[in-house]
């Protein structure tokens, strides 16, 4: 990890929220790269990963005073703004490939999570392709497109209960795996 | 509670990846707070994350970072001046034309004042001159007829001088000389012989009295004969056509005239041939 250099973490937030250049600049400098690794293993189509990663940092600038710090670190923050904007441009994607091919949003859904692990997958996606298949797309359907416990469920024809609480195993698993 | 179990089940790895439920958040927000083992365990996965995002990051495209600073408008940083010209460019472009807008509009303010104020300037001089213009008018109007009124007057004296120097004309002095109070009277009879008649010019007398008029009369051995009435002539008078007569005079009479003049009101009286 590239730490921060030349400015704490406290430092930073409070240029950021001041709109300081020099500070959003070395935020992109130090960041871009890492939020891009996030966003490019959510996309099906990295040519669209570009535009994702600029629409992110826009977001950045502009939603940097709703940042609150108490809730969690600046970069939890970053990637979330970064995992929302890829999966509504991914979203919207489908959406568009949907109509076009006349196609069924369940095809869709259950096509992206049963088709066999992506050899070129990276990041995060690389380390939850390594759970149990079980988890591995409890955790594909919720982190990496977006689905609520409740559309999962239906979707895969499993209890709400139960995926709950496979969920959180998965989860739980995920992080050891991240930890290390 | 169980912290230990708490912090093992995934609730805050599900809570820093965002997937959470609501309840799940707010139950955490305040365990955070009172146990500070929870708030380490959250800040150690946040780090975790942090780590494993920059270990599998991915070069970014290098225009990315321009086109993100083009579109917020932001200067560019040092070291990517020359990617991110064109952002300078723009905005330059965008101040050009806003003080480019602004010079045309203001250009056009003074403009259209100008063009008020001239508007006030001609419209006054505009009235200014057609009253003038109508003055003018006027002026040459009452010119004509003052010409036509010399014309007419030119025309009447050249018919006098042509007659006066009518050899067949004869002049016939008639003056108050010699009558009681009338000794600066004058008047001047003409009267053609071929036609024989009697014209009457260069009266000196006092202006009538009102009701009054002067009368002519020719004289034929002794006998007066009515030559007419003296009107308002501008020159030469045209009178009545006396065949034959050796005086004229002229005498005061109630206008319309008398058939025999009263005597006592003679102002002049010549001679023909004296």
């Amino acid at each position: 990890m590239k730490a921060i250099e030349r400015y704490s973490e406290e430092q930073l937030i409070i240029m950021l929220k001041q709109h300081d250049q020099t500070a959003f600049s070395y935020l992109y400098d130090n960041y871009s790269a890492s939020l891009y690794g996030a966003i490019v293993a959510i996309l099906p189509d990295v040519e669209s990963a570009p535009d994702v990663l600029q629409e992110v940092f826009v977001k950045i600038w502009k939603q940097i005073s709703a940042y609150d710090d108490s809730k969690g670190r600046l970069f939890t923050w970053m990637l979330t703004i970064a995992r929302n904007t890829a999966i509504d441009t991914m979203r919207s994607k489908s959406w568009k490939n949907n109509k076009r091919n006349n196609e069924l949003t369940e095809d869709l859904i259950t096509g992206g999570v049963t088709a066999s692990p992506n050899t070129d997958t990276i990041g995060l996606r690389k380390i939850v392709h390594s759970l149990r298949e079980e988890y591995r797309v409890l955790v594909e359907l919720s982190y990496f497109e977006g689905h609520t416990q409740d559309e999962i469920s239906r979707k895969l024809g499993i209890p709400i209960g139960t995926v709950k609480t496979r969920l959180r195993k998965a989860i739980a698993e995920l992080g050891t795996m991240i930890k290390m | 509670m169980d912290i230990k179990e708490y912090i093992q089940s995934g609730v805050i790895e599900s809570y820093v990846l965002g997937l959470a439920d609501p309840a799940e958040v707010a139950e955490l927000q305040k365990l955070r707070l009172q146990h500070p083992e929870i708030q380490q365990a959250i800040t150690d996965f946040e780090l975790s994350l942090e780590n494993s995002a920059a270990a599998n990051a991915v070069p970014v495209p290098p225009d990315v970072k321009a086109k993100i600073f083009s579109e917020l408008l932001l200067n560019s940083p040092k070291e990517q001046q020359a990617a991110v010209a064109p952002v300078v460019e723009m905005k330059d472009a965008v101040v050009n034309r806003y003080s480019f807008l602004r010079k045309v509009a203001a250009a056009a303010i003074v403009l259209l004042l100008g063009s008020a104020a001239l508007n006030v300037y001609y419209i006054s001089k505009y009235r200014s001159v057609a009253k003038e213009n109508a003055d003018l008018i006027a002026e040459r109007s009452s010119m004509y007829v003052q010409k036509d009124v010399y014309d007419t007057r030119m025309r009447e004296m050249e018919n006098d001088f042509r007659m006066l120097a009518d050899t067949s004309m004869i002049k016939v002095d008639l003056s108050g000389t010699g009558i009681p109070g009338k000794g600066g009277n004058s008047a001047i009879v003409f009267w053609k012989q071929d036609t024989k008649d009697v014209y009457i010019a260069g009266n000196k007398l006092p202006p009538p009295p009102s009701g009054k008029q002067y009368q002519l009369w020719a004289l034929l051995d002794g006998k007066p004969i009515d030559a007419g009435m003296i009107g308002d002539c501008a020159t030469i008078c045209k009178l009545k056509n006396i065949p034959a007569a050796q005086q004229f005079a002229i005498t005061l009479e109630n206008t319309g005239g008398s058939p025999t003049p009263d005597l006592s009101q003679l102002m002049v009286i010549g001679k023909v041939g004296g």
